[in-house]
This record gives structure tokens, sequence and C-alpha cells, in this order.
């Protein structure tokens, strides 16, 4: 038995040294904790922990193994993701306790704040007092057991799982209804309180999902359809694609859902051109690559180990589930091919990406899909996901066909549902909620590894002061061409604004605060090493790109990517589908169209007459348009236009 | 996006409590709920007849062109200054004054950056940490019976004293609140608030729960009930604090968006965003505390009899 002080010693070093006593096969005492943030996170060996007093928010998240005993209350988050191991919290519990676990069991001896249980996939919640508003909010499994009332609304967008109440029941949650309680569930339950020594003599209603929002309920009819790319192409009122639009909405009553981003033109890279006469090509130094330092370094700024790239590129996030496993397994090995990053997407890390990519970052969004401690600890980078730039302010959409019992599994849900991911974090309301977010991924990983978000470019400019406050180690910026697996099609066409402003917004919202020192990643629509240059000159650090790299791996851009019968086999989850993939082919054309890239931001960095690409700045650059220059304030020269054309002819 | 805290000490005899300490104490505790700026409500003896003002003045030759144009302003109102302070970026002054407050306040707007007036309310904001701000004020030496507290992360307003809560009520004596969360139906609210007359000082959404809670207390609605109303009238996510002279006061939206936790004994009520605060107070021990449900409200009054 070991002992630990909180008085004399720091959360981070106490941390520390339980994941040593974890090592050893040592239980802990903890002191005076007085309600600390973050005890016990990241502990992955099965030891028993006494917290002798109050602990404060995310006390035994993202765990494995650890059972720990507090002696009076917690704050938000309670056991926060555990896996494994169980939490007993002899007093009461704040907002979403048990939130996201994977199969741990949480007991709170008094009461329970609000949303208890949100997106929970497995394992049990008890709570032997009164649970608050929303229990059971947004959860996918296992099962909440309230032996007081339970609260207004509870069930709320359930999914799956199981609620029993004992006490009052308050309005019940959209899509929650009451049923049959089983005897053998019941037993089940009943033996879970006499393992927990707590006396019960009530009786049980019990929640379950009602099944009217799981699936869309009618679905597109199939038909020879019209490209989205034409709608914006014909001016005519009345075109063909509007009234295709309307014929198909007359039939399924709602919005349509598709793949990919924007297609209607907007202010972008494009109309941006080099100031200088350069030209590149036939004539360009077949040297020119080692002539230009290309290296980049992202995520080090407050001392975690920073993602090292050949060269200021990165492959957007994009999960497994939207894409094929094969498909992610072409974009993790071109990415260690190409010495830069891959990214998990939504929905979990598979040990064949982890294998292959050299460097990987993990995605965490608010579902909490495929999230646990083990990936976490084996990523090289982790990335809060608070929006994307195809959809700002909404959460993923993966529908049916997608859901196969894997993808299911991997995510902790019900196979076979329409999933629409929750738009916001449970624990995420606010800045103040995020910072402590983001302490906690810290905490989990020893401060090794980088957290950065992903922000939707919406309101850049007040984002990314947040996030520079807020500490992270870097930001990925997506603008309104990103695209995305499934999104209704206005949302992909009139929410968010475009990658030109984002960047600009963020580069001046930076300057105001003194906040350059925080790179950024920028993504949306970057298509080659041209865009690249002028994304860095305009004050990214690196940029990212997803469809460009899904398309230099055979994406033939249907913008049919929610249906799941991708032919190319690389949107889909169908066997069928996915074997007319190529894994080692798609890998190298997906690593040549990297190594264009390279080619591309050397030629021009070197035409320019830098030697680093992070040298080119706004003063090489002209805009095109009268859009362009209003969002950027670079001097309007049209007379460019020409040959910004040549430039692309030729590389 | 922010920490809130309060406390009250019930008894009149805790007139010498440590307020000033208990506050610096639980904002330290939570101060990563918000980083950029610290401020205190801080409630000092009262003067018949007499008025505390403070304003943020800001530094340099600007400062002192601004408490130029104060004093030229009080003079205006045959207000006499007893007792002045300048520090760090404010001016503070007690005068003797027994006119219309609301005028007055509203005229002494135009002066300067006005902080807060009343006979006992002084709000003492500023950039940094509570530590920072204590540094130049000495919120430790302060005593009293109660007082509220805000750590600021600033968002979508400027990183600035005057954008620092806690935020007072103008043209109205004694009142101010302390808010963590956004409050969405901000301008339709000022803008009903603003055709009866009133003044804001800022465009900080928050600003609005002090205005509104101090017209309800014009018309004679008790402070219960006016936070009451407030959870029915204001849209958005809040748990906010309110002081007057001596009662405190706390109201929560029913989306339970925004933390707030409670203890209370024989002698105190102490409210803070998070536990950790709270347990500042009390190192050591394992607290009885509480959660305010969603949409819930409540006072406390300190005991004037001795």
């Amino acid at each position: 038995m070991a002992t630990i002080d909180l008085s004399v010693t720091s959360v981070t070093d106490a941390n520390a040294l339980l994941r040593k006593y974890g090592a050893d096969g040592v239980d802990v005492d903890v002191l005076n904790p007085d309600a600390r943030h973050h005890i016990g996170v990241g502990l992955t060996h099965p030891i028993n922990v006494h917290i002798k007093g109050s602990a404060g928010y995310f006390c035994g998240g993202l765990t494995d193994g650890p059972r720990f005993v507090v002696d009076n209350n917690v704050g938000w988050g309670v056991g926060d993701n555990m896996l494994r191991g169980s939490i007993v919290v002899n007093g009461n519990a704040s907002a979403i306790p048990g939130v996201a676990i994977r199969g741990a069991e949480i007991v709170v001896k008094g009461n329970i704040g609000s949303r208890a249980g949100q997106v929970m996939k497995e394992g049990t919640l008890l709570a032997c007092g009164n649970a608050n508003f929303m229990a059971g909010y947004m959860m996918y499994g296992g099962r909440l057991i309230i032996l007081g009332d339970a609260g207004e609304k509870v069930g709320q967008d359930m999914t799956g799982g199981n609620i029993y109440v004992a006490g009052r029941l308050g309005e019940m949650g959209t899509d929650a209804m009451l049923t049959d309680l089983p005897k053998a569930e019941l037993d089940d339950i009943l033996a879970f309180l006499d393992k927990y020594k707590i006396p019960f003599k009530g009786t049980l209603q019990k929640i379950v999902n009602a099944g009217k929002k799981l699936r869309y309920p009618r679905s597109e009819p199939r038909r020879r359809a019209i490209p989205f790319f034409d709608s914006f192409a014909d001016n005519a009122y009345w075109n063909a694609k509007v009234q295709e639009d309307i014929h198909i909405k007359s039939q399924i009553g709602r919005y349509r859902i598709r793949g990919y981003g924007a297609t209607r033109p907007m202010p972008h890279l494009s109309d941006i051109a080099f100031k200088k006469d350069i030209a590149i090509g036939a004539g360009t130094d077949p040297d020119v690559i080692s002539k230009v330092n290309m290296k980049t370094e992202v995520g080090g700024r407050s001392g975690a180990n920073p993602l090292k790239l050949s060269m200021p590129v990165m492959i957007a996030p994009m999960s497994y589930g939207a894409l094929s496993k094969s498909a992610k397994l072409a974009l993790a090995i071109a990415s260690k091919l190409s010495g830069i990053s891959e990214n998990t997407g939504e929905g979990g890390m598979s040990n064949e990406q982890r294998a292959e990519a050299e460097q990987l970052i993990y995605q965490c969004l608010s579902g909490r899909l495929g999230w646990n401690i083990h990936d976490m600890q084996r990523a090289n980078g982790l990335e809060i996901y608070i929006s994307q730039g195809a959809k700002p302010g909404l959460g993923g959409q993966l529908m049916a066909k997608k859901v196969t019992p894997e993808i299911a599994r991997i995510r902790g849900i019900p196979a076979g549902i329409d999933l629409r991911s929750p738009s916001r974090h449970p624990d995420v309301l606010g800045a103040d909620d995020l910072v402590i977010k983001v302490e906690e991924f810290r905490e989990a990983t020893g401060y090794r590894v980088p957290v950065s978000v992903k922000l939707g470019a919406g309101r850049v400019r007040d984002d990314i002061k947040i996030a520079w406050k807020d500490g992270f180690d870097f930001v990925e910026l997506d603008g309104m061409q990103g695209s995305t697996g499934a999104a209704g099609n206005e949302v992909l066409e009139f929410v968010g604004i475009p990658t030109l402003s984002a960047i600009q917004e963020a580069r001046d919202a930076l300057t105001e605060v003194g906040g350059l020192d925080m790179p950024i990643v920028l993504m949306g629509g970057i298509k080659d090493g041209i865009d690249a240059v002028k994304a860095l000159a305009l004050g990214a650090h690196a940029v990212a790109v997803g469809t460009s790299a899904i398309i230099a791996g055979g994406c033939i851009a249907c913008l049919q990517c929610h249906v799941g019968s991708c032919v190319t086999g690389i949107a889909t989850q169908d066997p069928e589908h996915e074997k007319r993939y190529n894994v080692p082919v798609e890998a190298q054309n997906i690593h040549h169209y990297l190594e264009s890239m390279r080619w591309q931001i050397a030629a021009i960095t070197h035409a320019l007459g830098y030697a680093d690409p992070h040298q080119v700045s706004r003063d090489d650059l002209v805009a095109l348009t009268p859009e362009a220059a209003a969002i950027t304030r670079l001097p309007y020269h049209p007379e460019y236009r020409e040959r910004e054309q040549d430039l692309r002819r030729a590389s | 996006m922010c920490g809130i805290a309060g406390i009250l000490y019930k008894s009149s005899t805790a007139a010498d409590a440590m307020v000033g300490k208990a506050l610096i104490d639980m904002l330290d505790g939570c101060q990563h709920r918000g980083p950029d700026s610290t401020g205190f409500s801080l409630y000092r003896e009262s003067h018949p007849g007499h008025l505390r003002l403070r304003f943020i003045v800001g530094d340099g030759d600007a400062a002192h062109e601004a408490i130029d144009r104060v004093k030229a302003k009080l003079a205006e109102f045959q207000a006499t200054i007893v007792e002045e302070e300048h520090k760090g970026s404010s001016y503070a002054a007690m005068v003797k004054f027994d006119g219309d407050l609301q005028k007055f306040a509203f005229e002494m707007e135009h002066a300067a950056k006005l902080s807060s007036i009343g006979e006992s309310l002084d709000i003492i904001k500023d950039l940094g940490g509570a530590h920072d701000v204590d540094n130049v004020y000495k919120i430790e030496e302060f005593h009293g019976t109660h007082g509220i507290g805000h750590v600021r992360l600033a968002t979508e307003s400027d990183v600035a004293p005057e954008a620092t809560h806690p935020f007072w009520a103008t043209g109205f004596a004694d009142i101010s609140i302390v808010h963590n969360g956004q409050i969405t139906n901000y301008y339709k609210m000022r803008r009903r608030l603003e055709k009866q007359g009133y003044f804001f000082n800022t465009d900080n959404d928050s600003e609005l729960i002090a205005v509104y809670l101090a017209d309800k207390l014009k018309h004679g609605i008790t402070l219960k009930d006016a936070l009451k109303t407030s959870i029915e009238d204001l849209d958005g996510t809040f748990s906010f604090l309110v002081s007057t002279k001596d009662e405190i006061g706390y109201a929560k939206d029913r989306l339970a968006a925004k933390p707030m936790v409670k203890y209370e004994d024989d002698n105190i009520i102490a409210i803070a965003s998070e536990e950790v605060s709270l347990n500042r107070l009390f190192p050591g021990r394992a607290l009885n505390t509480s959660e305010p449900a969603p949409g819930t409200y409540d006072t406390w009054q300190r005991s004037t009899s001795a």
C-alpha cells in the first residue's frame, strides 16, 4: 500500500506515480484530494485506488482496469471513457457521470448530475440517489440504474442500452419508451446491487429506445443522378438539377444527403497568384527538392513530441467507416512512404492502420466512437474535433449500409442504424470546459503527445483565439471546400466560410492576441503544391489533403460516398465492392501524388528565391478577383490570371 | 467562458470576515477556467450620504486626463471627494452626494469608464489572475460580510479591464453580478431595457443580467422573484451570482450547461463553479456540497441584527 498526498504532490506527478504503482501492482491511498481534477486519469492497471475526500473533473477518466473508491463527491465526467474497472463514489457525482464508458462499473451512492451516461456504450452506471436532467442522453449501450427519481427527459435520444428507474419518472425523453422488465434482467441488476452491497427493496421500470429516429424513414430513390457540380454550372433558374432536387425531396420529405463538400464556385486559393513571374516545369532544376528545406515540425510548442513531417503536408482526417479499411490502409502506407502523417478520423484506430502509418493522429469526436486510452497512448498526435468545414456545427453521419457489425463493434454502437453523431461534446460546452478536457488528454498521455483541435470554419476569429488560450499545440482549420462522407446538401453548400477567408481570419486573430506561435494546418480544397505554397504564404504552417488524396487513390468524385456502394471500393464497407480496391497500387498512386506536391512546393519556393516554403509570405501574392482581394487584403491584380494559368499548366 | 465564486458570512458579528482572502482562494482554485482577467465585488462599510465610485482609467497620461474629467464632473454635481485612490488601471473615490443617482451615474459614465457606484459596493477588476489583481489592489486585506468574484476567458469580446466581470447594474447602487455562460437573446432584451431608458456600459451579454435584475428591483420585486423570472426571460446557458448590499443569490439555466456547486453551514454560504474552489476554503476536508438543480435560484441574506 502506497500513499500520495495531493497537498504536496501535483496531480500530474501523482498520476505518473499511480502509473508506476500500477505497473508494480501496488494499491494506493490518495490523501487531501480537495476536489482536484484529473485524479487517476490514464491508469491502465487493475490496482485499488482509494481517494480520501472529493475528486474533481474526470476522476478515473480514460482508464482501463483500476478500481477507485472516492470517499466524498466527484466533479463532471467521473469514469470518462473507462473500459474495465470500477469507481465507487460515496458522495454525489456532478454532471455527465459515466460519460462514454465502455464496460466500467460506476456506482454513485448519492445523487448524480445532468446527462448521466451520455454516449455510454457498455458497462453499468448506478445512482443510488436521484438523477438529474436528461439521464441516459444519447446513450448507445450498457445500463443506467437509478434507484431514486429520474429527472426530466430520461433517455433523451438514446440509441441503445437500458435505463432502469425505481423512483419517479419525469417527462420521457424523445424516442424513449417504457417496456417490460424480464425477470432475468432484474436478477442481474439485483446481483449487481448485491455485489456493491446496496440494499434495495423497490421495483424498477425499464426504459429503452423507441426506435422512431434510428433510421431515416425514406431513402432517396435510386436513379441516374445529375451531378451536383452541374447545379451551379447552369445559370438557368429552374435548371434540370433544381428540378431533380425538387422531385427527390417530394419523395423523401427531407433534405438530401451526399458526399464531398461545397460544389458551388466560391473564392479560393485559385483566386490568388504569385507576384513574381515564375516558371516551373521542364526548365526547373531537376535537383530542386534537395535545395529547399521542407522539413516541418508541428505540435511541439508546449513540450510534447512534435510530428515530424518531411514536407508541410498531412493526410486529413477521414474515418474507417466512411472509407473502407483498404482505402485507409492505402492512405497509411502512402503517408509513411512520403514521410507525413495520417489521421484516424472519427471511429477509432485499426491495428493495420497503426502498423502502417509511421505518424498517426487520433481523432476524438463528440460521440467518442472508437475512443479509448490504449489507442491514445499509441498515437503520435491527438485531435479534438469541434467541427469540420463541410458541415460546421454538425456531427458526422454514417448511413446504415456502412454501419456493419465490425464498424459497430469498434465504435461501440448498435449495428444497422443511420448513425448521426452528436453535434457537440458531452464535456465541452464552452472554452472553460475545453481547457479541462485538453488537460485530461495531456494527463492521460503523460504530456508526450501533442493535442490539436479541428475547427470547421465558421466564426474563425473567435474560435482560433479560444484554441490559443486553451493551449492547443496546433489547429487544424477546415474551410467550406472541405469534403465529408455524408451531410445534408444545403449544409455542404451554404454553411461555413471558404478556406481562404478562414486562414485570413485565423491569421488576423492570432496576430491580435500575439499567438502566432500556434501553428495552423489548413485544409478544405487543397488540391496541389501550388495551393499549399499559397496557404503557407497566407499564414498556414502546413496543409492537409483529404479529397485530393482520395482522388489520387482512385475516387471518381461521383459524390455518392454516403450510399455505401462505392464502385471504387473506397467509400464502402461492402466486401464485394471493397475487393475492387488494390491497396498496394493505390498506396503507390497516393504516394506519387504526394511526391508531385513535394516537387511543386520545392519548385515554387525555389523559383520565388527562398530556401524554405515557410519563408514565402503575403508579399509574394496578389489577388485575382475583387472578392479574394477583399478577403485577404492582397493587392488586386487581375492581369496576373494568365500567368497563374501558365503555372498550373506547366506543373 | 469563466469561473465564478461568491461567499456570504451569515452572521453580522462576522462583519470582519476575511472575504477578500476567501475570494482570492476560490478564484485561484478555478483560474484554469479563465486566465485573462479577474474581478471582485466587495461590499465595504457604508457611510450615510456618501457614495463609492470606481473608474477604469487606464495608465499614463490617459489616466490623468480621465481622472481630471471625473473630478470636473463630480464638481459639476457638487459631489465632494472625501477619499480617493489611484491604483493599477483604476481610480476610486468616496464622495458626498445625495442627488438622483441614475442621472449622476449616466453622466459620470461620460467622464470615464465607470466600474461601480454604491454606498458600499466596490468592483475591482483587472487583467491577470486573482493573485495578480490582489498584488495591485490588496484584495486580501479586505474584510467584510460578503462578495462575489469572477475569472474570465474572453471569447467574443475584448480582453480589457472593462470587459471583465463583475458587472454593475449601471445606475443602481450596490448591485453586481458574475456570470458563466452566454445569453442568446441578449440584443432583444437589451433593446427592451434601453427603450425604458437603461444604459449599457459594454457589449458584454453578462451586463444585461445586472441591468435586468436592477430593473426588477426598482419595480419593487424581491431579488428572489427577480431571479425566478430571469430563468424564464433569459435565453441561453448561464450560471450566475448576484450580490446586493446584504444578500447574494444564484440562478441556473434549465439546461444545466454551466456548472455550479454550493456549500452551506451555519456560518457561511459559498457558491462556485467547481468544488475545487470550495475546497480551497477548507483544505483537507471532505465537504458536504450540493449542486443546484437546473432552472433553480435562491438567495441568502446576511443577518442585520447584532
